[in-house]
């Protein structure tokens, strides 16, 4: 047979589109480890899924993490040897510094199912999706116990289920984006695909 | 290949807007066409198809490196200087593609002869992989077409493949232009088949993506990670973010190398590298020095969707032109190859087919034909549904 063994819509159909979530802000489940090995003991989520977070976490580290001048500054907030070097350069070249990641938190719960070929999506009432950006947190120097976001709020006290409103944990909160800068063309062309 | 007329299903507008093909009509006219089908045998489905869409592919495929390489070639596809290796470090990292679709002129015997690649953006997909495969399925059903009629046509079960086995960074975004309709409903059956494959896919509008210290931003100020766009990459390069898409850790597909194959350019250097290869038409960069345009010849930008800005004149020196407004580019020519006339009972008049070949990864998935009253197909091209029935 040269065609496909099926052609299922689970989105477009408006039977079976998903609720929007309402205007009250609740909190959502998210997991906090200190690592993927960690993460996988703890029995919530699938190994894969641990390591994918990890990563994810880790590539959002360098980005995201505060940044310091100088090492002996970032210490001063996170701790001897608590901190390392940032890819980053200042524009004259020098060294930048950032604390080391110490845990993770993961906005993704078990009902995500990854390299199944779909064989094994569950749908939740949310959705299958999570409002928690996976992303890296990190320890203070007088609060070694509890895990923070890159921007400094504190989301647990330990390792396991944390219940957390998704608007605290913007990775950049407070910060602004700038927007509109794709899709100038679209004033003059009326669609882009072809 | 025949063109057989058929009785239209009775209700199908009302299921086109009940999944979301909201664009089934354009200006009042059908976009969707199911008053006829084209029927192919096996063998002109395999043969003249499915095997030269995979060897040019792969063609293609093998062009790409050397053109990383060529300040000469990137010169002639009009890439920015500034973005040459960013180009050259997204094929040299591997960063994989998702799908294309060539277009061909092909009339049933002889081989099919490649007018272009739409490599960056193609769109016609939810037509193609949903639209078309429910409509045999619905006139098998109805006993008006045999129950062993079949479509080339594997595009949802390969794009479903895809997301599965790409190992995407999660979330991952799906963008168009906020108010294009057509965009939206290609982008909506992607995400559909994202999420069926276990991705967590969102949408954002193009012009929502935020940007901060070199990194893109959702509008609830999340990173960015994974991006599928449906917009030309070399709009995305002249617009004020295109600098960060360099300096981003966000995962783009298409890839940027793909900007090197959804090129007109590519057609001349391909006939270069692979001249007289049956599959090909002769093409030409123009130059400063190229002679008016002559009979039998088709000018097109380098960058253009939809037949815009098309011009051809053919071999009995009649001139065809398509307006649009891509016409701020440099320009190739390509031997005419005039698409197969066929007559359209419904509509008493004379209709152009062209066949558009899918490529998922490195596979053909199937086709679709585009109808036009004219040699040039254009975005109001009507689609028509296919067979293969021997």
């Amino acid at each position: 047979m040269k065609r496909s063994k099926k052609a299922a819509l689970v989105l477009m159909v408006p039977a079976t589109t998903f609720l929007l979530a309402g205007c009250v802000e609740e909190p959502e489940q998210a997991m906090v480890y200190n690592s993927p090995s960690d993460c996988s003991a703890g029995g919530f989520n699938s190994t894969e899924a641990c390591i994918a977070d990890y990563e994810t976490a880790q590539a959002m580290h360098p980005q995201v993490a505060p940044k310091y001048l100088s090492q002996a500054e970032c210490e001063i907030d996170f701790g001897a040897e608590q901190c390392e070097k940032a890819p980053q350069q200042t524009t004259s070249g020098g060294s930048v510094f950032m604390p080391m990641m110490m845990g993770y938190m993961m906005g993704s719960m078990l009902n995500r199912s990854q390299g199944a070929g779909g064989q094994n999506f569950q749908q939740t009432s949310s959705g299958g999706k999570s409002n928690i950006p996976t992303q890296p947190l990190y320890k203070s120097r007088d609060d070694r116990g509890t895990f923070r976001t890159a921007t400094n709020k504190s989301v647990a006290k330990g390792t396991g289920l944390v219940s957390v409103k998704p608007s605290q944990l913007k990775p950049q909160a407070g910060q602004l984006v700038r927007r509109g800068g794709f899709g100038q063309q679209a004033a003059r062309r009326s669609s882009f695909g072809g | 290949m025949k063109r057989i007329s058929i009785n239209e299903r009775a209700n199908w507008r009302a299921y086109a807007e009940e999944v979301g093909f909201n664009f089934h009509s354009f200006d009042g006219e059908d976009y969707w066409d199911e008053s006829a089908y084209y029927q192919f045998s096996l063998q002109q489905i395999e043969d003249d198809l499915e095997a030269p869409t995979e060897e040019i592919h792969q063609m293609v495929m093998d062009m790409i490196g050397d053109i990383t390489r060529s300040e000469e070639m990137l010169t002639k596809l009009n890439i920015p200087r500034d973005y040459w290796s960013y180009v050259w470090n997204s094929w040299n990292k591997g960063e994989p593609h998702l799908y294309g679709r060539m277009d061909f002129v092909y009339n049933g015997t002889g081989p099919a002869k490649l007018l272009e690649l739409n490599y960056d953006t193609p769109t016609s997909l939810f037509e193609t992989g949903f639209f078309q495969w429910v409509w045999l399925e619905d006139q098998i059903k109805n006993g008006v077409l045999p129950a062993h009629a079949d479509q080339f046509n594997s595009l949802h079960d390969k794009i479903e493949y895809a997301f599965s086995t790409l190992a995407l960074p999660q979330p991952f975004y799906f963008s168009s232009v906020r108010n294009s309709v057509e965009d939206k409903g290609t982008v909506d059956y992607l995400m559909d088949i994202a999420l069926q494959a276990g991705l967590d896919a969102r949408y954002i509008a193009l012009e929502d993506i935020g940007e901060l210290k070199g990194q893109f931003f959702d509008e609830h100020d999340q990173s960015i990670f994974g991006l599928f766009k449906l917009y030309p990459w070399e709009f995305m390069l002249q617009e004020e973010f295109g600098k960060i898409v360099t300096s981003s850790n966000t995962q783009i597909i298409e890839p940027a190398w793909k900007m090197l194959i959804s090129n007109k350019g590519i057609l001349p250097l391909l006939w270069e590298r692979y001249p007289n290869h049956p599959n090909l038409l002769a093409a030409h960069f123009e130059t400063a020095k190229s002679e008016p345009l002559a009979a039998g010849w088709v000018r097109k930008p380098l960058f253009s969707r939809e037949g815009a800005n098309v011009d051809l004149i053919t071999e009995s020196g009649e001139p065809i032109s398509a307006n649009g407004p891509y016409a701020d580019g440099n320009y190739i020519r390509q031997q005419f190859q005039a698409l197969p006339k066929f007559r359209d009972e419904y509509r008493k008049q004379d209709t152009y087919a062209m066949i558009g070949s899918w490529v998922v990864g490195d596979s053909a998935a199937g086709i679709c034909i585009r109808e036009d009253q004219t040699l040039i197909t254009k975005d109001s091209s009507r689609f028509l549904p296919h067979i293969i029935l021997d």
